[in-house]
């Protein structure tokens, strides 16, 4: 059965922008033949993830939400997080292409505590890997300006950095392998 | 693989008449529509040109009793399922979509068209925040606003009389020097007061979250002028649906279109093509339909002849 939650003006802020996990609101009218065409996939998709809420809104109904976004075109689908918009897809397209989405919305912000700490780590990793190439920029510009001991010191402290990266990303792989 | 006797590409009028035919003649017949069901017709405010609707019905309301029709007859429709292999070499024709791997005896392309898109600044950022190529399906949220509609021919005209019922203000823009539309379109423009602006070209969409102008500019004088609107509707000429069945060894026209024979069929025996998608210069909902009948009453013959 489906479990897409019907959502109104009144009660937007309530279900969709407190909500803590995220959420897709299917903008939607009656008279529209396409929107028509794409609610049987939230309703199937409402039955398969338990970490995703699917909503929809008549926008003939509620006015003011549709248009504090804007929406001047349906079916429009919004992706929310901890009370965002961090993405949309508009008009009817195939199943494929919104579980693609969804999928992406749920990678990109989990939901578990797991899934959050991987999320750290990984976005911490990649970081210092960006910022371990810079530091050593920075130590070889200080070299050529003739001061040796804070090239020395950066270096020894970039060394230190992809040092404890390394053993970031060993962390990581060995939580990767356990899930 | 799934096998059948007729497969028919796309679900406009033309396809879901195909279809119908197909499965009421006793084919096995599957019908795939990548989009949504209806196609391009779908999106015709009023049919008042078509025969048998002198009460006036919408394109949306036709297409849904064809494919209520084409259903209860045994098509077999699969909606969002896209074809994007075709082999047409053998006797027996394959079609691959993108779930799929699909065989019949005969093949008849129903692919419709597709409309022109203009690049021009803020088209992308604006669309579906009052850029709109579907005035059925977006006329609605422009209530009592100003609308402009960019298009040169008849679509462009039915579009703009519907929507200056909804709209306070509606205007055509035609990029051509002249408006390509029936007398009896171009007299209703006039009576429904829109402002037709010939002979300019679209520069940039302009806005903050919703669209709020337009700025043109004359053809030769390179004068800008910026008009104050808050949506606009795009309705330019069609681009037939070919690529993929100009790569499988149909011939197409210069333009792209599919040359059929007589009987519908292509350059390939036994694979057909119907509606707006082939080179027939007249397109309308009409003889989409009329060239399904012929086309499948024609595999109806070869087959008696067969048996």
């Amino acid at each position: 059965m489906s479990k897409v939650i019907e959502v109104t003006d009144q009660n937007f802020e309530q279900a969709v922008l407190n909500s803590d996990i995220p959420i897709e609101v299917d903008f939607w009218a009656p008279w529209c033949g396409p929107c028509n065409m794409v609610t049987p996939i939230y309703d199937k998709l409402s039955e398969e993830y338990e970490n995703f809420k699917f909503c929809k809104m008549n926008v003939d109904e509620n006015k003011q939400t549709a248009m504090k976004y804007g929406i001047m075109s349906i079916p429009m689908q919004m992706f929310f997080v901890n009370g965002e918009k961090v993405d949309e897809i508009l008009g009817a397209v195939p199943e494929q292409t919104i579980r693609s989405k969804v999928e992406e919305v749920l990678n990109k912000y989990p939901v578990d505590e797991l899934g959050k700490f991987m999320k750290i780590l990984t976005s911490w990793t990649e970081h210092n890997i960006k910022y371990s190439d810079n530091f050593r920029k920075w130590g070889e510009k200080a070299e050529s300006l003739g001061d040796e001991a804070i090239y020395n010191s950066i270096l020894q402290a970039a060394q230190e950095m992809e040092e404890s990266n390394k053993r970031l990303s060993q962390l990581l792989n060995e939580f990767l392998r356990k899930i | 693989m799934k096998r059948g006797n007729i497969i028919v590409i796309g679900a406009g009028p033309a396809g879901l008449s195909a279809g119908f035919y197909s499965a009421y003649y006793g084919f096995s017949t599957m019908i795939f529509e990548e989009n949504i069901l209806g196609g391009e017709a779908a999106e015709i405010p009023f049919l008042d040109n078509y025969p048998g609707c002198n009460k006036k019905i919408t394109g949306k309301e036709l297409t849904d009793k064809m494919v209520q029709q084409c259903k209860e007859t045994g098509g077999e429709i699969h909606q969002f399922e896209k074809a994007v292999e075709l082999d047409f070499e053998g006797k027996q024709k394959f079609v691959k979509t993108e779930k799929f791997k699909y065989s019949a005896e005969s093949v008849i392309i129903a692919s419709g068209t597709h409309p022109k898109v203009l690049e021009v600044p803020g088209k992308k950022q604006f669309q579906g925040r009052g850029v709109s190529y579907c005035a059925v399906c977006d006329g609605a949220f422009f209530k009592n606003k100003r609308v402009i509609i960019v298009g040169e021919d008849s679509r462009a005209a039915e579009v703009a009389i519907y929507l200056s019922d909804i709209a306070s203000i509606t205007k055509l823009v035609c990029q051509k020097d002249k408006l390509c539309s029936e007398k009896i379109l171009i007299d209703s423009l006039e009576k429904h007061n829109i402002e037709i602006i010939k002979g300019v070209e679209l520069k940039e969409i302009k806005g903050e979250l919703n669209v709020k102008s337009v700025v043109l500019s004359g053809k030769e004088t390179e004068s800008t002028k910026e008009i104050e609107t808050d949506g606009i509707f795009f309705q330019l000429e069609s681009i037939p649906n070919s690529q993929l069945v100009g790569e499988s060894g149909i011939k197409l026209d210069d333009n792209g279109y599919i040359m059929v024979d007589k009987k519908n069929m292509t350059n390939i025996n036994n694979v057909y093509a119907v509606g707006d998608v082939t080179e027939c210069s007249v397109k309308l909902v009409s003889t989409a339909v009329s060239q399904a009948a012929v086309a499948v009453m024609d595999i109806v013959e070869h087959n008696n002849k067969s048996l």
